[in-house]
């Protein structure tokens, strides 16, 4: 860490994220000032210089002549996470980094993996691992009238409610590699936020062509499910069990594997208002 | 079974936490990092993993709250799947030892008393993921770590983290 330290930094920022204080230091101001945009949703400038995680950025700038290579760099304390050409590399990184580092350690939050809805006052909560059609979900939810909660997690609080975690989006598409990054108010969607109470959790997958018939979960295998996707699940087992115990407590937990989005939507908004019992009775 | 041996083993409590619900027990082995969901008959049975209840004693009490037929076998099917999830103390003798408890069979027997197999005990596991898992992309540098396989690669455009194999011994995004 010595060494890192003796270089010249000249730009450094420090924040308080859920309980964690956490520095971004660069070698110039400018990409300092790049680098805000990506911090996690919930941070706060702090005072201080005492932290618990430091990122040390190193912008290696424009090429300077032939053989000659200036890489960026991104450093997590003393271990190095990135040693690229392109600048789009240490962004992400950092990005997912600091998403991941607050999500695991947050003080007083338990995070989950999942997209989240509001809908009249109550959270409809769509845990899954990447790629399993998330965003899609919410997507079509929301175009169905739901409120814009989250797209990458669910936060919970003590009592087991779901705050909002607004960031950018990632929107994946067949005609393109990398998927497109959209903030959400850009949209015009309606955002959330407040915290809201649980009302219904579906557990499900995409297959092309699947029937919705969606089963009913028992209290304990709907936290089991919701445990598979929690990031704090080794670091705090006993806070995210007891987070997630009381998260579910008056939620309906359904678990099935869907077509279409658009095609099963109305009936999810239509089970987290009457509390899942339409779509649990169709399934019988 | 012999009577010398019909004393339930003693239930494991150390590097557990245990979370009760109305009907079922979560239980997260933090030695092994797997979260278990015991159903309302295996929960009643790994309850009474105390070293002094008899099987028959959990035997009549499964028949008593749930209605199932008075049969020492269910207890020992309960013991075996406990057992094998790592929840009994180690070095405990499980009772059902040398007794025929194949699911098939119990699953039958319940069957025929009247469709009483959604009673039968049940333990579902899981291994609780990494932290990493949970991202929505890996790197290249992670995934050579093997950690979020299956992730999208945020630096390789359109390649996937994959599982290593034997001969590669590393995880890559291809």
């Amino acid at each position: 860490m010595d060494k890192l330290d003796r270089l010249g930094w000249t730009a450094a920022v420090c924040f308080v994220c859920h309980g964690l204080r956490i520095g971004v230091r660069a070698n110039t101001p400018k990409v300092l000032d790049q680098l805000l945009e990506l911090l996690p949703p919930g941070a706060k400038p702090a005072r201080g210089r005492r932290v618990q995680r430091l990122y040390s950025v190193i912008a290696g700038g424009a090429k300077r002549g032939p053989g000659i290579r200036r890489f960026n760099m991104l450093y997590v304390d003393e271990v190095r996470l990135v040693r690229s050409t392109e600048w789009e590399r240490v962004r992400t990184a950092l990005e997912m980094d600091l998403q991941l580092y607050v999500a695991e350690f947050a003080r007083r939050r338990v995070f989950v993996h999942a997209g989240v809805v509001g809908w009249r006052g109550r959270a409809i909560v769509i845990p899954g691992r990447s790629l399993s059609g998330k965003t899609t979900l919410v997507r079509a939810l929301v175009d169905a009238g739901a409120t814009y909660q989250s797209d990458e997690y669910a936060v919970l609080d003590s009592r087991g409610r779901v705050h909002p975690y607004v960031t950018k989006m990632s929107l994946r598409d067949s005609t393109r590699a990398q998927p497109e990054k959209v903030h959400p108010e850009t949209l015009d969607w309606e955002v959330g936020v407040r915290p809201l109470p649980i009302g219904l959790v579906v557990v499900t997958s995409h297959r092309s062509g699947a029937r919705w018939r969606p089963r009913r979960l028992s209290a304990g295998r709907a936290v089991m499910e919701l445990l598979a996707h929690t990031v704090s699940a080794r670091w705090q087992p006993e806070r995210a069990l007891a987070t997630l115990r009381l998260a579910i407590a008056n939620a309906k937990v359904i678990k099935g594997t869907r077509g279409e989005a658009e095609e099963i939507a109305d009936a999810l908004l239509s089970a987290a208002a009457d509390g899942g019992e339409r779509v649990a009775a169709s399934a019988v | 079974m012999n009577p010398a041996r019909t004393l339930m083993p003693l239930a494991r409590t150390e590097e557990l936490v245990v979370e009760q619900l109305p009907d079922e027990t979560l239980v997260y082995d933090l030695k092994r990092h797997k979260a278990h969901c015991l159903n309302h008959t295996s929960s009643l049975v790994w309850q009474h993993c105390d070293g002094r209840t008899t099987t028959a004693q959990v035997a009549r009490l499964l028949e008593e709250k749930w209605g199932l037929p008075r049969d020492e076998r269910i207890v020992a099917f309960a013991l075996e799947r406990l057992r094998r999830a790592r929840l009994l103390a180690d070095g405990t003798h499980a009772p059902g030892d040398g007794i025929s408890t194949s699911r098939r069979e119990l699953v039958r027997k319940l069957a025929a008393v009247g469709g009483l197999t959604m009673l039968l005990p049940v333990i579902t596991s899981l291994k609780s993921p990494l932290a990493a898992a949970q991202a929505s992309t890996t790197t290249s540098a992670q995934c050579n770590l093997c950690i979020g396989v299956g992730l999208p690669c945020s630096d390789r455009p359109g390649k996937v983290c994959t599982a290593n194999t034997p001969t590669q011994g590393k995880c890559r995004c291809v």
